[in-house]
């Protein structure tokens, strides 16, 4: 038996405090759609109470958004029992399915051809097929849309604090081939703080995998991209998920934080005060595995709060999964879409018409739907630069500036 | 009509049937769902249910219960599973109806300070729907943020705070009911105080063998303008005991007056890293809330009087980030103690305030007998006292250890001249016991009482009151059901 599985599960007192912080449950009411819930199960299923196929399809509908541990008091590592009880399952069930979707989606070659796919046909659906591998609905989301990756205005050097040191942005999958801006406008910022933007050209860190139950796949691939880094470096993640996974891989002198935290520790907070700024009205989500995952949550409300002329307002449920959920998108339409939706009437019940996050999944899934709402979805690396270079360079009109400009 | 003692139906007739009745999606059936919907959070009964339904409307809930009727199924209302006397236990099989797919707030009322709400919905989101308002819904139980407001009115839930603004009842002003028979039935009215007999009273603290509640009016609180929050330690279990009673009669009637002992500070101090004076063996928690002049010269009076009582520390909120950690071993004790068990009881009875020392004395002893880890939170301004064991769900000698030592303490409770439940209710925990605190007449009448609602016996059945017909061969099929 899964000792590890076993004992973890064991602290949960079954008190329920979980139940409203968890997205699947708020969706569903169902008790085995709960953290609860299915920590019953797994534990059931172990100690030989229940099949395991029984129990997979309740672990399988999780977001992996681990609300739940904010929650609760007993101190219950969710996230970890459902990576290992998601072992269990994939050690008795073959997923080719989850397996292909993984392997593509993890691989910026693949990425970068979905996206140029993604961009000639607007509106153009995930392949129904995909959708149909793991449940009886269409899929509902986007093929991924890769950002426009046009030269923003030069820096000025001469204007810039001096250089005090470096670090490495993650480029991984997602981040590199879907997000040049936001990369782009992360490594401005690690230049207004004073430390020199190295770009980590790694692969996958396997978060994906790992939140699958391919812990031991996972866990390789993190290893592989931990092992780039130069010792006694410091390795930036733009996004939430990768950044909560290779903290809890790495070890020893090599250091892992999000974006907003480096930036936050580095005084960016004093640097945006002299910035220009923008008018806007703004809210922000929490992604889970900033959140909740890594406790990240003051950090880039502080330094969006900095951003001069920008009003800040509060969100109810910010810290709710918005749906996502890793690839929670394609596996569970429309589960996915109930919460896209109310995530998105929180954000325009607020009035505001900036939705700020700092996660590529919630970016890519709410952005569209959000735009039709009136809303911009933006990454906190690009709200932020934007107060420097002002808020059109994010923006619709992004290109045509640049191009103008070009021309 | 199906016979108790026949073969229960497959799960396909439960499918077919209610599925086509209500929707296809309202209706669960299967291995993972009946493990999963087999006790709440009372873990040491456990019973399987045939089939979860989770309606929509109080329609639907009527339909079900209509059905269940003519077909001799029992069925056993429930909200989010937080009860601790498994209140919410499929006892005899049947159908567990779930509120909690009925957790809209339909109508809000600020003028006449209200609100009505189905009853699945949690009992924070009232208070939160209407903070801008500067009101909240009074009742605050520690689950607060995920009990429903059914649960709260089937247990009539208590809080820290109740001690000042009452329990549920006082602020429940109506509700609909879904009665034994599936006959929809509004009690109470709009307004306190209607004349004739309190039905509403009756239902409330029912624990939902009276029928299934699906929307209630309730009655909104405002916002006291200031908090004082202190929190004292003692070196005697005693010292703290006086300090509570010099407290009550001097005529300071706080918000909250809770008291924690060292299991306690033990379990908060290793899950949240908080430490505590050295030899502290009791904590008082006082909050005094209300205009902002008189709450200060209570508060400065409960403090005085700790002190007095010679008193270790006494720690003062400055702000509110000061006070949620002066709440964190009150509200966060019991989860902490998750941390050193896998499954922990936590039981509830009332004893005379005077009487806490000597009870005190007697939970310490019994955890020894039983070799349980133990832990007391106790709401000393009303003499309702949680001990907590800890002990392994896996081991069915732990269990029943865990089920003995809580029929002694609460035993004790009612001869210390107690009562055998504050606030948790009765449920399938305490049932047998309930022949201490009340005579054969008492019990005849209470049934007569239940009879006004409920001609049969399905309606949550093996709940409250002893030795039901049909209960007994069940019980010891769920009772102390190890994994």
């Amino acid at each position: 038996m899964n000792a590890e599985l076993s004992e973890l599960a064991s602290h949960c007192i079954r008190c329920g405090f979980c139940l409203e912080s968890c997205p699947t449950f708020l969706v569903t009411g169902e008790e085995t759609e709960s953290p609860r819930g299915r920590i019953y199960l797994a534990r059931g299923s172990l100690e030989g109470r229940l099949d395991w196929r029984q129990a997979a399809p309740h672990l399988d509908a999780c977001l992996g958004c681990r609300g739940c541990e904010t929650a609760c008091p007993s101190g219950v590592q969710y996230g970890q029992i459902v990576e290992l009880a998601r072992e269990e399952i994939a050690a008795r069930r073959a997923a080719p399915g989850l397996r292909l979707l993984l392997g593509m989606l993890t691989r910026p070659g693949v990425l970068r051809r979905l996206g140029a796919l993604g961009r000639r046909l607007p509106g153009a659906r995930m392949p129904r097929i995909l959708g149909l591998l793991f449940s009886n609905e269409p899929p509902v989301a986007g093929l991924p849309v890769a950002q426009w990756s046009g030269m923003l205005p030069p820096l000025d050097e001469t204007l810039l604090m001096p250089i005090t040191g470096q670090a490495f942005i993650l480029d991984g999958c997602a981040m590199g081939s879907l997000f040049p801006r936001v990369q782009e406008a992360s490594a401005r910022l690690l230049r207004r703080v004073g430390l020199a933007p190295k770009r980590l050209a790694s692969g996958c860190c396997g978060a994906l995998h790992a939140h699958s139950g391919y812990v031991a796949q996972g866990a390789a691939m993190a290893r592989r991209v931990l092992a780039r880094l130069p010792e006694n470096d410091v390795l930036v993640a733009t996004a939430a998920g990768c950044g909560s996974w290779l903290k809890e891989q790495a070890h020893g002198k090599r250091r892992v934080l999000d974006l907003s935290e480096l930036l936050h520790e580095n005084g960016l907070g004093e640097a945006l005060k002299k910035a220009p700024g923008y008018w806007a009205v703004a809210t922000y989500h929490d992604a889970c595995h900033l959140a909740h995952a890594q406790g990240i949550r003051s950090q880039p409300r502080e330094l969006i709060t900095a951003i001069p002329g920008l009003t800040l307002l509060p969100m109810p449920e910010s810290d709710l999964c918005c749906g996502s959920g890793g690839i929670s998108n394609l596996t569970h339409p429309s589960q996915a879409v109930a919460l896209q939706t109310r995530k998105l009437e929180n954000a325009q019940a607020t009035g505001a018409s900036l939705l700020i996050q700092g996660n590529p999944g919630c970016h890519l899934w709410l952005a569209p739907a959000a735009k039709a709402r009136g809303l911009t979805v933006l990454h906190t690396a690009e709200a932020l630069e934007a107060a420097f270079i002002g808020l059109e360079w994010f923006c619709d009109g992004a290109k045509q500036t640049a191009e103008a400009e070009r021309t | 009509m199906l016979n108790m003692e026949a073969p229960r139906p497959t799960e396909g007739f439960f499918a077919r049937e209610l599925g086509a009745l209500l929707a296809p999606d309202r209706i669960r059936v299967g291995a993972a769902a009946a493990r999963a919907y087999e006790c709440d959070a009372y873990t040491v009964d456990r019973a399987e249910p045939w089939a979860i339904a989770l309606p929509e409307s109080t329609e639907e809930v009527a339909v079900l219960v209509r059905w269940c009727v003519r077909h001799g199924v029992p069925f056993t209302p429930r909200g989010a599973g937080t009860g601790l006397s498994g209140g919410a236990m499929a006892a005899r099989g049947g159908i567990i109806v779930s509120t909690k797919r009925m957790t809209q707030i339909l109508e809000v009322d600020l003028p006449n300070r209200r609100i009505l709400a189905q009853a699945g919905i949690a009992n924070k989101r009232l208070s939160d729907a209407v903070a801008a308002a500067g009101l909240h819904f009074a009742p605050d139980p520690s689950s607060q943020t995920v009990s429903t407001l059914g649960g709260n009115i089937a247990e009539n839930s208590g809080g820290p705070h109740t001690l000042k603004y009452g329990v549920t009842a006082q602020h429940i002003l109506g509700l609909t009911l879904v009665d034994p028979t599936g006959e929809v039935v509004h009690l109470g009215g709009d307004a306190t105080g209607g004349p004739g007999l309190d039905f509403v009273g009756l239902v409330v603290g029912a624990e939902g063998t009276l029928g299934i509640v699906t929307e209630a009016w309730v009655k909104l609180t405002p916002l006291p303008e200031a908090v004082h929050t202190l929190l004292a330690s003692f070196a005697e279990i005693d010292q703290a005991t006086a300090s509570v009673a010099e407290i009550v009669g001097s005529g300071i009637l706080p918000a909250a007056l809770e008291m924690m002992d060292e299991g306690i500070m033990r379990a908060v101090s290793q899950a949240f890293r908080l430490s505590y004076p050295e030899g502290a063996r009791a904590l008082l928690l006082i909050e005094c809330d209300g205009a902002p002049e008189a709450s200060a010269k209570e508060a400065a009076e409960a403090e005085r009087i700790c002190r007095a009582h010679r008193a270790l520390a006494v720690e003062i909120a400055e702000d509110e980030a000061a006070r949620q950690r002066l709440w964190i071993a009150r509200k966060k004790g019991i989860g902490a103690m998750g941390r050193l068990a896998p499954s922990i009881v936590t039981h509830d009875g009332v004893i005379p305030r005077s009487k806490l020392p000597e009870m005190l004395r007697f939970v310490y002893e019994v955890a020894e007998q039983h070799r349980l880890l133990v832990a007391n939170i106790f709401h000393a301004g009303d003499g309702n006292l949680h001990p907590c064991f800890g002990f392994d769900d896996r081991d069915p000698e732990q269990i029943r250890q865990v089920v003995e030592a809580g029929e002694k303490i609460l035993r004790k409770c009612v001869e210390l001249g107690g009562s055998l439940s504050g606030e948790h209710g009765v449920g399938v925990e305490k049932s047998e016991l309930m022949s201490l605190m009340f005579s054969p007449d008492d019990l005849c009448l209470q049934a007569d009482a239940k009879r006004i609602f409920n001609e049969g016996d399905l309606c949550n059945p093996c709940k409250v009151f002893p030795s039901q017909k049909g209960c007994i061969e069940h019980r010891a099929r769920w009772r102390g059901v190890a994994w």
